[in-house]
């Protein structure tokens, strides 16, 4: 038996993560309720956050969206600016799990398990994604980028949670893609994923161009060498083809039981290809 | 569906929707009961090991633990299995696979039982394993069964009909291959359970999640050495079961517990980790194909060497494989063949019964052969099979006469003539970019019953209650497949009686008849052909009671109605309460027996296989799938499935779909998902999270065909449905693979990676050239 705290508000979440040792936040579960069953880790108690207001929903803020860590998928699935700005993500939650898991699960359980295969990841990379963190006494801000160390570790203090995530969306760009490789269609881990932005002008030619591949390393892959490569180009297949040969080296995939390593190297390369297929918005 | 007298041939509301939907039916996993203890099993951990000591000290002290047992508290001969008794309930000397079970713990409730399990201290020597067939049949190979005469070789069996290797070399067209195909997980939703305990009497009861409730009987009483009218077995409906629960499970390990709990339930309950550890599981296989022909595509000869792997244990693994052999060369007529056999013990997952039974996995590899070939005399796959199918009268790969209802040819004919096959070089050409269109076909069949050797058997049983209703007494379990309704539906038909007011009393040892297991697609059959008599029977009498009630002097003039006998020309009734009220038990209770008929004319081959050969009926089916490959992920979709299946006449049409659609949706999983992933012994896909099952998203719109053939042995002509359909998917997709892409699969499943695999070593544009 675990004690559980269900704080209704900020000032109940401070006071509870007073206590010694202090409980481990949580929101929808999904994630460590699966751990805590395997034991793979086992706190003393845990503080729920899912019915703390100041930590959920979507509003427009300093020109970009600021999502609350608690939101779970299902919501902002629903949340017509999301949908509006942010299509990439919106792209990667509908991939993400099944109905059940999208209506438990949140966009904070999602970047504080810092997993490489966290569908929410690649896009908020792509998009520049900035995390706020808040304890009682202090605040602050850093990038997606920063904030997530390793495969599972933040930059989380262990007085901080993670309040919400801001996003920015630069309107400019006019392909918004997401694909995602499981071993089924739905309810499946990423095997390997992409997210992509650019802006291609009506000439033809990319402007700009932001890829953030899941799953195929240690965190999220970022490769500015595959986005130069774009870059004064057309979506041809050759200039996917060298834009892919250069990913395929970005990448530092892993075996395991879904897939080999070798296999995640050579979609992760392949995945760009799919570019050619789109016309700009 | 409205309350009705079922009909033969027209659906029928199934006889445990309302309970099911409503959450009133209980399975085996529901019962409970106050004072409940809970048992548990300590597992190997190991893959191959020698015991040294299994100290339980720690474990038993723990307050809250009832008993900690190991092997040397076994009574009896501590043996389980269904033709070989190898399988120890509690490991002494060795243990054999991860799951292998060393300790059994009785605990208050289910936190200490898991506290107690972990403070059994086992110190094992470990034994260098074996892992697969090659490490089995290898020179100087460690045993798995240090007694067994056989060495590492389970059973050795070969089917020889005219001279295949001969006949081989005059083929102008022969076609070669090996194929693989890996062990597959039932994945049944209610995981392996009972409960039970023992009364006053010293009567061990157990409730359990099984396939085979009469079989258990003897199960327990071997292998503890209790006597065997002093063990009750009570097998409710279950939740699923394709093969997983034919065998002990938890039955043995049970009533060892009941022993040692002074009359208190005992429950086991394997979570679903347990359940991929120590459950059993379809056998993985290797098999080597050559098949040639005459130049006009007319078969003249096969050799195939399958190879088993049964893991640690025989559990029916030479049963099995017979099967597979007996099915090696599809249903075609090849004069010439050889089918030789290697059913091997390892230091794998125990491997046992599956729908499909040793099926799946040479269906596989024939329907390849058949598409191989096709492409070599560069003739439409749809036409060589054709030109080959298995008539009535014909000779089969395993050297019998078919003299029983025999419907592939007739099953290929309609899938030859449906729009998704005709229309298919149209839809091929629609792909989009970056995907290949494919259509495949497999044509397969699947024995049913046990097969020589084996008396396959049924006692049905009916009664009219002293209230004047129906009450059906099944000997045999429903583990979802619907032989329950079908027996509703041939009581109410034959006695004229509506579905609603029937009462079905599930298998319980005390109460119903010896049927036989729920396997083999036997069920509906053998039951149901003792079932027609005995409900025959009890109308004569309550007819004959009737007339006796009106003074009417011929039987013809009286009508059972529902709930009554009526006498048309005088409009007089006698309700059946009243009539039931005047007869004795003897009079309202009606039993008759059915065995399945057999092969008369054996063929001289095959003499190796104690039980199970041959076979004399088989349900027939012809798939088609149309899939999409996404060149840049090797990615495979499958978009339109169409099955044609024979298998007698139909008794239910919804039934009968069901179990075509349920079929093809896991033959979907073994395709193209579903692999249990061993290394060195250890299950690398131990839970839902990596073994991975087909979703709603992954199986497509699937249309069955009805091909019905006459089968006049059976119960209104049927026959069993219920495994032949898992044959077809693997192979039609691996088809339609080839068809589309160009590629030649030999390893199931058919997973994305190993798609674009074979995609980038044929060069295929769209595939990344490196890596
Ligand atoms: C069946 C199933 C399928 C899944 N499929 C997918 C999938 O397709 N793609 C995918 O990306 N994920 C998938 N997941 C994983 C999971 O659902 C997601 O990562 C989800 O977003 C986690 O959110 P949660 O609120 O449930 O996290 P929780 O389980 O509540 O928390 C996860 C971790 O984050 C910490 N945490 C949570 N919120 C905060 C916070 N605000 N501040 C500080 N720490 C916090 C917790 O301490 C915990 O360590 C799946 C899970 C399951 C069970």
């Amino acid at each position: 038996m675990k004690e559980v705290f269900l704080p209704g508000n900020l000032e109940e979440l401070w006071r509870a993560l007073e206590r010694e040792p202090a409980p481990r936040p949580y929101c929808g579960g999904t994630d460590l309720l699966v751990h805590l069953r395997s034991g793979k880790t086992d706190p003393d108690a845990l503080v729920c956050l899912e019915r703390i207001p100041e930590l959920s929903g979507v509003r427009e803020e300093e020109g970009g969206l600021w999502i609350g860590a608690a939101t779970t998928h299902a919501r902002l699935l629903d949340d017509p600016l999301v949908r509006a700005r942010l299509p990439l993500l919106a792209r990667a939650l509908s991939t993400l799990g099944s109905p059940p898991v999208r209506n438990m699960g949140t966009i904070g359980g999602n970047i504080c398990t810092a997993s490489p295969a966290g569908d929410t990841l690649p896009p908020l990379y792509a998009l520049d994604g900035e995390v706020e963190l808040r304890s009682r006494d202090s605040s602050r801000r850093m990038p997606l980028r920063r904030f997530i160390t390793g495969p599972g570790e933040t930059a989380l203090r262990p007085d901080e949670i993670l309040a919400g995530v801001r996003v920015t969306p630069d309107g400019t760009y006019n392909v918004h893609h997401f694909e995602k490789i499981g071993i089924r269609r739905a309810m499946a881990c990423s095997i390997a994923s992409l997210a992509a932005l650019l802006r291609v002008s009506s000439s033809g030619e990319i402007e700009a161009a932001r890829l953030a591949w899941g799953s195929v390393g240690p965190t999220v892959v970022v490769s500015g060498e595959a986005e130069q490569a774009l870059l004064g180009k057309r979506l041809t297949r050759d200039v996917l083809e060298d834009a892919a040969e250069r990913a395929r080296k970005a990448v530092s995939p892993i075996d395991d039981v879904r897939a080999s390593a070798a296999y995640r190297r050579e979609v992760s390369g392949n995945l760009l290809l799919r570019l050619m297929e789109h016309r700009p918005l | 569906m409205k309350p009705s007298v079922p009909e033969i041939g027209r659906s029928l509301r199934r006889a445990d929707g309302p309970s099911k939907v409503t959450g009133r039916e209980k399975y085996a996993a529901d019962h409970y009961g106050e004072g409940l203890l809970w048992a548990g099993v300590r597992r190997a951990g190991v893959p191959h090991g020698r015991i040294l000591s299994v100290d339980t000290a720690e474990a038993a002290a723990l307050p809250g633990v009832v008993a900690v047992l190991t092997g040397g508290d076994v009574p009896g001969t501590n043996r389980q299995g269904i033709v070989h008794k190898d399988q120890p309930v509690l490991c002494r000397e060795k243990v054999r696979h991860f799951g292998d079970a060393v300790a059994l713990v009785i605990a208050g409730d289910r936190e200490t039982l898991a506290k107690a399990i972990s403070l059994v201290r086992v110190r094992m020597e470990p034994l260098p394993g074996v892992f697969g067939v090659d490490d089995a049949l290898a020179p100087g190979a460690p045993l798995v069964h240090e007694e067994w005469s056989g060495g590492n070789v389970l059973l050795r069996a070969t089917i020889r009909n005219g001279e295949a290797e001969k006949a081989l070399e005059a083929c102008p067209v022969i076609v070669e291959e090996t194929f693989e195909v890996p062990p597959q997980a039932h994945a049944f939703l209610e995981t392996e359970n009972g409960v039970a305990w023992q009364e006053e009497d010293g009567t061990v009861v157990l409730v359990v999640s099984t396939q085979a409730p009469f079989r258990d009987k003897w199960e327990v009483s071997h292998a503890l050495g209790l006597p065997w009218d002093g063990i009750r077995v009570v097998g409710p409906v279950l939740g699923g079961g394709f093969g997983g629960k034919d065998g002990a499970t938890v039955q043995c390990l049970l009533a060892l517990a009941a022993l040692h709990a002074g009359g208190r339930r005992v429950k086991m309950w394997w979570d679903r980790e347990e359940n991929f550890l120590a459950g059993y599981k379809r056998h993985g296989a290797r098999l080597h194909y050559r098949l040639g022909a005459r130049e006009d595509g007319t078969l003249h000869a096969l050799h195939c060497r399958l190879f088993y792997d049964t893991g640690a244990y025989a559990h029916l693994g030479g049963e099995v494989m017979a099967l597979g052999m007996e099915h090696a060369g599809g249903p075609y007529r090849i004069p010439h063949t050889l089918i030789e056999g290697w059913c091997v013990y390892t230091n794998h997952p125990v491997a046992g019964a599956m729908r499909g039974f040793g099926v799946a996995q040479v269906s596989f590899a024939a329907e390849r052969m058949m598409d191989l070939l096709a492409g070599k005399l560069g003739m439409d796959p749809l036409e060589l099979r054709k030109r080959n199918a298995l008539r009535q009268g014909d000779r089969n790969c395993a050297g019998v006469t078919l003299t029983a209802s025999t419907g592939i040819l007739e099953c290929l004919e309609r899938i030859g003539g449906h729009p998704l096959w005709t229309g298919r070089e149209t839809w091929k050409g629609q792909a989009g970019p970056f995907k290949k269109r494919g259509v495949g076909l497999a044509a397969v069949w699947n024995a049913m019953g046990y097969g020589r050797g084996l008396p396959d058997s049924a006692l049905a049983k009916i009664e009219l209650t002293p209230e004047g209703r129906l009450r059906l007494y099944s000997g045999v379990s429903d583990m979802g497949q619907g032989n329950a309704t079908a027996f509703v539906q041939i009581a109410g038909h034959i006695l004229s009686q509506e579905d609603e007011t029937i009462e079905l009393i599930q298998p319980d040892t005390a109460r119903t008849l010896p049927s036989g297991s729920s396997a083999a697609g036997r069920t509906t059959y053998t039951y149901g052909n003792a079932l027609i008599p005995a409900c025959e029977e009890l109308r004569r009498r309550i007819v004959g009671r009737a007339a006796l009630m009106l003074l009417v002097d011929t039987l013809d003039d009286l009508e059972l109605l529902p709930g009554r006998v009526r006498h048309p020309a005088s409009g007089r009734e006698v309700p059946l309460s009243v009539l039931a009220a005047t007869m004795t038990e003897h009079e309202r209770i009606c039993i008759s027996q059915f065995l399945m008929p057999v092969v008369r004319e054996v063929p001289g081959t095959g003499k190796e296989f104690r039980i199970g050969f041959p076979h004399l009926f088989f349900a027939h089916a012809a798939h088609l799938a149309r899939i999409e490959v996404d060149e840049l992920t090797g990615t495979i979709e499958v978009k339109d499935w169409l099955a044609a299946t024979e298998a007698g006449r139909v008794l239910n049409p919804q039934g009968f779909e069901q179990q075509v659609q349920g079929a093809v949706a896991q033959g979907i999983g073994y395709g193209t998902l579903e692999e249990v992933k061993l290394r060195e012994g250890r299950i690398l896909t131990p839970d839902f999270a990596a073994y991975i099952l087909p979703g709603s998203l992954d199986v497509p719109e699937i249309i069955s065909l009805v091909e019905e053939v006459e089968e006049p042995t059976g119960p209104y002509g049927m026959k069993g449905v219920g495994e032949v359909g898992a044959n077809g998917p693997l192979p039609a997709i691996a088809n339609a693979l080839a068809d589309g892409c160009g590629i030649s699969m030999t390893r199931a499943p058919l997973t994305a990676e190993r798609v674009l695999e074979a995609l980038r070593r044929k060069g295929t544009p769209g595939a990344g050239e490196t890596s």
